[in-house]
């Protein structure tokens, strides 16, 4: 399937998950896009996977205590300043539930984003916006580069008896990773001005016309974003 | 008509005091090929920018003098305007790919170029097959190694067609062969499209074959412009590491117990084809040995696998003693503010000792210098500090001549020697004059996996 069309069947997905009431219709867009994600490579799934699943708990264990809804009481917690009491009821939690899994789809959306598409295609596909659809694709490569730098870290630092132990540990290489990322946007950002990029009457590599699947998916992606609001 | 010319240039990076290029004249001219050789940090890399463009208008500072390239003042247009008329090749090939994919990496600048995309894919193949690199088109460049990488960089610098081709160290990572290929690629293309090529770099011996001319940089001016044969005296006489063949080892040592033992070693990262397949070596005390190959022959895996890094899949690994690898890459030297306090880190904060490795290693009065600060050469010679801090027993150097001029190679060499007594040395590298000036025993990683030369 052509990058375009993909994206717009990913919003329309991802649609459904936020507007959709169902927990079975969110669970099953989240199923679905689990099922793409696990077809890519899976060094790099997995940390689509863990920070999707690492949200989707944060959610459901921090959004029950955070609100005051239902009247059958789980559990009973202290009173904290400016939060209030921290019950937990099973309306709460239930709505915590069908958070989490909103999360999930989302994640796991984005996952397939990353993973699954050609952002170069989707670049040369934008007619408009394409300054916005190039700086998008590079910051999706952001966290590949990363993982990748934060192993190289990690390498140096063992090559010099160090060894990085604990959230401590690799808390510390967050400020250098984000310094390096700035260092190589800043590099980037040179080599794509010394290429020309920005000059008016920018050309495109000719690109495949649109298949059949192309067009079903871009008038199925409007569709399941109203069916999210209107049926499910 | 001179195609490119700077008069009295002088240009200062923000917040810098001393600049890093002072009162530069220079003129190219079409089908020119000039060699630029300085120490890092000399202004090598600044005054290729100058003819981009790129100084001052995307780093900015304080810039004096004028600039023309094709008739165009440098400070009236934008770099973007100045692309295909110039072109440029950065110096690590993994900052300035924007493409995922290799065939649209070298479209990108043909498309901004406005290209009739007709042509734009003749183009593309045609540049990726003068540069070796035909058969990478359809490949991610994810998937590329370092080596394979800058040679699609210099395809997409290559197929804009420009005036004048601007090289910054663009052999740093590949090896003897294939930057033997580039720097004649480069001397063909100056020769049949009479492009000007103006290429710093810090393996001289190749370049110096193919440049008319040769300039000399020092602390940003420019100390010597003259014509190859007038330069080659000149540097003879003032600089002589930049064309002497390189000394034999300083003193060999002999090989005592051995401190490390690789049997039978094999690895393959994930479900890859094998990159070690049965590779053997073994590294005695007292000596130092260089491991040399081509590109993707799997010498950093070796290394990596006798520093302790990687596990073998098979075969025998024994070690005695404590061992320390070094990077390839001196950007994964960079978690402290400070230049002692990142060499200190390997021996406990002790910043004395830091303070003397990085003497050592001719960073005094670094000290307090943040590394992102520091040219590459220097970065380089930081990460070299921060990991003879810790004295091993087993001391694994990848590439650690990268961005390094002949004269601190000289320096290195004398550093490892000095110290090689008591342990012993691994020098994985792609600089074959370095590797003569340093080592006891050559072991070269190719189609045999191991074949011992001297």
């Amino acid at each position: 399937m052509s990058p375009g069309p993909a994206t717009a069947l990913l919003a329309g997905l991802a649609a459904v998950a936020l507007l959709a009431d169902r927990p079975a219709a969110v669970g099953a867009v989240a199923a679905v896009l689990l099922a793409v994600v696990l077809r890519a490579p899976r060094r790099r799934a997995l940390v689509y996977l863990s920070g999707t699943a690492f949200s989707a708990l944060s959610v459901l264990v921090i959004s029950p205590l955070a609100q005051t809804r239902g009247s059958h009481l789980i559990w009973s917690g202290p009173i904290v300043p400016v939060l209030g009491s921290l019950d937990v009821t099973r309306e709460e939690l239930g709505l915590a539930a069908l958070y989490a899994l909103r999360f999930t789809a989302l994640g796991l959306a984005g996952a397939v984003y990353a993973l699954a598409l050609d952002h170069d295609r989707l670049v040369q596909s934008a007619g408009w916006a394409r300054r916005s659809v190039l700086a998008v694709a590079l910051a999706t490569r952001l966290l590949p580069t990363l993982e990748r730098d934060a192993a190289g870290y990690v390498e140096a630092l063992r090559g010099r008896g160090l060894e990085v132990r604990g959230l401590r540990g690799r808390a510390r290489l967050v400020s250098p990773l984000m310094a390096g990322s700035l260092e190589r946007g800043l590099n980037l950002a040179e080599a794509m001005e010394a290429r020309g990029f920005g000059r008016p009457g920018r050309t495109r590599l000719p690109a495949p016309g649109w298949s059949r699947l192309d067009r079903a998916a871009l008038v199925l992606a409007p569709l399941l974003a109203v069916s999210g609001v209107a049926w499910l | 008509m001179a195609l490119a010319r700077a008069d009295h240039v002088t240009f200062s990076y923000p917040g810098q005091a001393l600049p890093a290029l002072a009162d530069a004249s220079l003129t190219l001219e079409p089908g020119e090929i000039v060699a630029v050789f300085g120490p890092s940090g000399s202004g090598k890399s600044t005054l290729l920018r100058i003819f981009a463009g790129l100084v001052p208008h995307f780093h900015g500072g304080g810039f004096a003098g004028r600039v023309e390239v094709g008739g165009l003042d440098t400070r009236l247009v934008r770099p973007a305007d100045l692309a295909g008329t110039v072109a440029m090749v950065f110096q690590d090939p993994e900052d300035q790919v924007i493409m995922d994919g290799v065939e649209n990496e070298v479209a990108f600048g043909l498309e901004n170029l406005g290209t009739p995309p007709a042509q734009i894919r003749a183009r593309v193949a045609s540049a990726l097959g003068d540069v070796g690199a035909g058969l990478l088109g359809a490949r991610s460049v994810t998937h590329l190694s370092s080596g394979q990488l800058q040679r699609v960089c210099l395809a997409a610098a290559h197929a804009l067609e420009p005036r004048l081709l601007l090289l910054d160290e663009p052999t740093s990572q590949l090896d003897p062969g294939a930057a033997d290929r580039l720097i004649e690629l480069a001397a063909r293309l100056a020769r049949d499209r009479g492009l000007a090529v103006l290429i710093s770099e810090q393996r001289p011996a190749r370049p110096l074959e193919v440049a008319d001319r040769v300039l000399f940089l020092e602390g940003g001016r420019i100390v010597l412009d003259a014509w190859r044969d007038d330069a080659l005296r000149w540097l003879a006489r003032n600089r002589p590491a930049y064309v002497e063949e390189a000394p034999g080892p300083l003193a060999a040592s002999t090989s005592g117990a051995p401190l490390c033992r690789l049997e039978n070693v094999s690895f393959r990262y994930g479900g890859d084809p094998l990159v070690l397949d049965g590779a053997s070596l073994e590294l005695g005390r007292g000596e130092i040995v260089a491991l040399t190959g081509p590109n993707g022959s799997g010498k950093t895996t070796l290394a990596k696998i006798a520093a302790g890094l990687l596990e073998a899949q098979s075969g025998r690994v024994a070690r005695q003693g404590r061992a320390a690898y070094l990077s390839q890459d001196p950007g994964r030297y960079l978690v402290r503010e400070r230049a002692d306090a990142e060499v200190a880190l390997g021996v406990r904060g002790d910043v004395g000792r830091a303070r003397r490795a990085l003497a050592r290693v001719g960073l005094a009065g670094f000290e307090a210098r943040h590394p992102r600060d520091l040219s590459s050469g220097e970065r380089e010679r930081l990460a070299l500090a921060a990991v003879i801090v810790t004295e091993p027993d087993v001391l694994i150097l990848d590439e650690p001549t990268r961005g390094m001029d002949p004269d601190r190679k000289r320096e290195l060499a004398r550093l490892l020697r000095e110290d090689a007594g008591g342990r012993t040395t691994l020098v994985v590298t792609h600089d074959l004059p370095f590797a003569a000036s340093i080592s006891d025993r050559r072991v070269s990683l190719g189609a045999t996996r191991e074949l011992a030369l001297a």
